[in-house]
């Protein structure tokens, strides 16, 4: 199985008035293709900071950070952005849809800044509206929809670059028990059904236990446990 | 993401605020439209006064003087214009000129048609001034006749003719005056002279014999203004008739024998002097140049217009300054909509960012905004600039005519200003917003979505 992502030491430091905040403090770890990680953590831990080193929105200070074998810490902004591009689709917890569009504009929106032709782009907005069960929801905004329904949307915007890693930061942080039921089995399916490696950030233990097939946990910017989910 | 998109996208965002945009283009074109009215102004006073400068005749014409004429040549075309005041056949007699003491040519018919056939030459005619004595009503005064081409007609002094009307035809036995003239025959009414009859009296040489010739012409014109002796071929004299009659008298006069008898060898009659008409005014130092090579001596007042050209730009240089002080506030209030939208869309940069949008993408997105505001708002300011300018003209026009003068444009608009504006309102949008687009294309994503 091919490697998605390795980190070797990777450090991120910020700096809050005079004192340092050792945000990530020298993480390991390896992602195979078509894995679904599950980075436990309190708040304050670092699973998101590591999480937007992932994604490229934010650069590392110390260490190397490959997905795909590219080296995301020696990236110029251009190339990071077309890392987001094309490599990965990202997830909210606040779903952070554009209010102004209709769900079928936020999801070709994505598509417009990877450069994909209007006629092409329309029509794989529509499809991915479809498979994720949105079909008739189309020019709605955001905020003519429920939460789950918004959620759904940034999933498909994440998937319309058809990209092999995504990342969710606390998918279901704002949806009810059975909304959060939805959206993690339409991210199981995507992961076993379309072969999507995710890694998936949250606070709850009992939703990384039950859908993820590794945890690793984190505390104080160090991983300080990996298990293996049960039934994986 | 292509240009295509980008523009798309940047409409879109400024249609989503649209109080906003309309208020800031509002802005905009307000700033347009003090400075294009201000360069349309200086524009159309440029072409008002230099448009009349060039058809009175002054900047276009090059006057040539005959070589015998040249040392007291101007004195002598000087004491045309005191006409009636002076007895006697003082005046423009050609042949009391000193003997030709320079190698330069004369002005005789042959050179006139050497010099009209010079290229961007419209027209050459000869300057004749006779003697006569002028009968009116059993009283009489020695004045000068002045030949008056017929290709003068409507310029220059003939532009308007107060009272009656222009000759008809060059050989019409008719004269017109200047208004002084006429005032001293018919103080009290002179418009009353069109249609009578004067006498003009002046000796002529048949068969070597001096006798007194007359010719009797019905006034038909009376025109106002007075103006100068080197005033080109629009000038007015106090008494004038067609060039036509003005070359018979000339050709039969005695000072014309006179000088025959002095030099036989004379082929033709010789002039005192010539104005040669330049098809435009731009042209008319090349003229003269040719004139002068070809062995004259020549004059005209085209530096006067050269320097009256300089004027008007730094006019126009003085007015553009003065409109972009409002151009100024407009280039702030764009700045300010966009360090506005910036903040409330700083969410939306974020998502954008994350979602793939690069530094550049998002810097075009703004930088387009900012110039759609100023392609916009140029547009509107041209119109606004233009109805302006229409308004004050009609106002200037009404209260120009109430002070006895002629109506015009004193507000230009030609193509090069309107596409100029435009341009340089985009550019200046462009400008005003370079900053906040670099600022938006700097936002730390992660921060931007934070953000609410």
């Amino acid at each position: 199985m091919a490697t998605v992502l390795e980190t070797r030491d990777l450090t991120k430091h910020y700096r809050m008035g005079a004192s340092i905040v050792r945000a990530l403090d020298g993480v390991s770890l390896t992602v195979e293709q078509g894995e679904f990680v599950g980075l436990l953590g309190t708040s304050g831990s670092g699973k998101s900071t590591l999480l937007n080193l992932i994604a490229g929105l934010d650069r590392p200070s110390e260490g190397s950070l490959r997905i795909f074998g590219q080296d995301l810490a020696q990236m110029s902004s251009t190339e990071l952005s077309l890392h987001r591009q094309k490599n990965v689709g990202i997830i909210f917890q606040s779903f952070n849809l554009v209010s102004t569009m209709s769900a079928a504009e936020n999801v070709a929106l994505a598509m417009m800044f990877a450069g994909v032709p209007r006629g092409e782009r329309d029509g794989q907005a529509s499809r991915l509206l479809e498979t994720i069960g949105l079909g008739g929801r189309q020019t709605h905004r955001p905020r003519e929809l429920s939460g789950g329904e918004q959620q759904r949307v940034a999933i498909a915007r994440a998937l319309s670059n058809d990209p092999h890693l995504l990342l969710a930061d606390e998918p279901t942080g704002n949806l009810d028990s059975r909304t959060t039921a939805e959206i993690m089995a339409l991210l199981k399916q995507l992961n076993e059904r379309d072969g999507k490696t995710i890694i998936m950030v949250t606070h709850d233990p009992g939703l990384a236990e039950k859908y993820a097939d590794r945890t690793i946990t984190m505390l104080d910017g160090k991983v300080i446990g990996e298990t293996a989910a049960v039934g994986s | 993401m292509t240009f295509r998109d980008t523009v798309t996208l940047s409409l879109r965002n400024l249609s989503q605020a649209k109080l906003r945009t309309s208020l800031t283009t509002l802005g905009v074109s307000i700033g347009i439209a003090s400075l294009a009215g201000m360069v349309s102004l200086g524009v159309g006073l440029e072409d008002q006064l230099v448009g009349r400068f060039t058809k009175s005749g002054m900047f276009d014409s090059v006057t040539v003087m005959s070589g015998a004429d040249r040392p007291g040549g101007l004195a002598a075309v000087g004491r045309g214009r005191g006409g009636l005041g002076r007895r006697g056949f003082g005046g423009g007699r050609p042949s009391t000129a000193p003997p030709p003491d320079t190698p330069l040519k004369d002005v005789t018919d042959e050179t006139i048609k050497e010099l009209a056939a010079l290229p961007n030459v419209r027209d050459v005619y000869p300057t004749l001034r006779v003697p006569v004595e002028v009968k009116y009503g059993g009283e009489s005064e020695f004045a000068v006749a002045a030949g008056v081409p017929m290709g003068v007609k409507g310029e220059g002094a003939f532009q308007s003719i107060p009272y009656g009307r222009f000759f008809a035809s060059d050989d019409e036995r008719a004269c017109m005056l200047s208004l002084d003239f006429a005032k001293r025959i018919k103080d009290a009414d002179p418009k009353i002279l069109i249609g009578q009859a004067l006498t003009l009296s002046y000796a002529s040489s048949s068969g070597g014999m001096v006798q007194q010739s007359e010719m009797t012409c019905p006034i038909v014109g009376i025109v106002e203004r007075e103006t100068g002796p080197f005033s080109g071929a629009g000038g007015v004299s106090p008494l004038m008739i067609p060039m036509g009659k003005a070359k018979d008298i000339f050709a039969h006069s005695a000072a014309t024998a006179q000088a025959l008898l002095r030099d036989p060898t004379m082929t033709s009659r010789r002039y005192q002097s010539a104005v040669v008409r330049v098809k435009s005014a731009q042209s008319t130092q090349d003229v003269e140049d040719q004139i002068k090579k070809m062995g004259f001596s020549a004059f005209s007042l085209n530096d006067a217009l050269q320097g009256a050209k300089r004027g008007f730009i730094i006019l126009d240089i003085v007015l553009s300054l003065i409109g972009s002080i409002a151009l100024a506030v407009s280039a702030l209030g764009i700045m300010n909509t966009m360090v506005m939208s910036i903040l409330e869309r700083t969410r939306e940069i974020g998502i954008m960012k994350a979602i793939g949008g690069s530094d550049g993408d998002i810097r075009r997105i703004f930088l387009i905004e900012a110039s759609a505001i100023g392609f916009f708002g140029g547009i509107a300011g041209v119109a606004l600039g233009w109805l302006v300018g229409r308004i004050i003209n009609i106002g200037a026009n009404i209260y120009i005519q109430q002070q006895g003068g002629t109506p015009g444009n004193l507000f230009s608009l030609p193509f090069w200003l309107i596409g100029g504006a435009i341009g340089f309102s985009i550019a200046i949008s462009l400008l005003a917003g370079s900053y906040p687009a670099a600022r938006a294309a700097k936002l730390d994503p992660i921060q931007a979505l934070r953000h609410d």
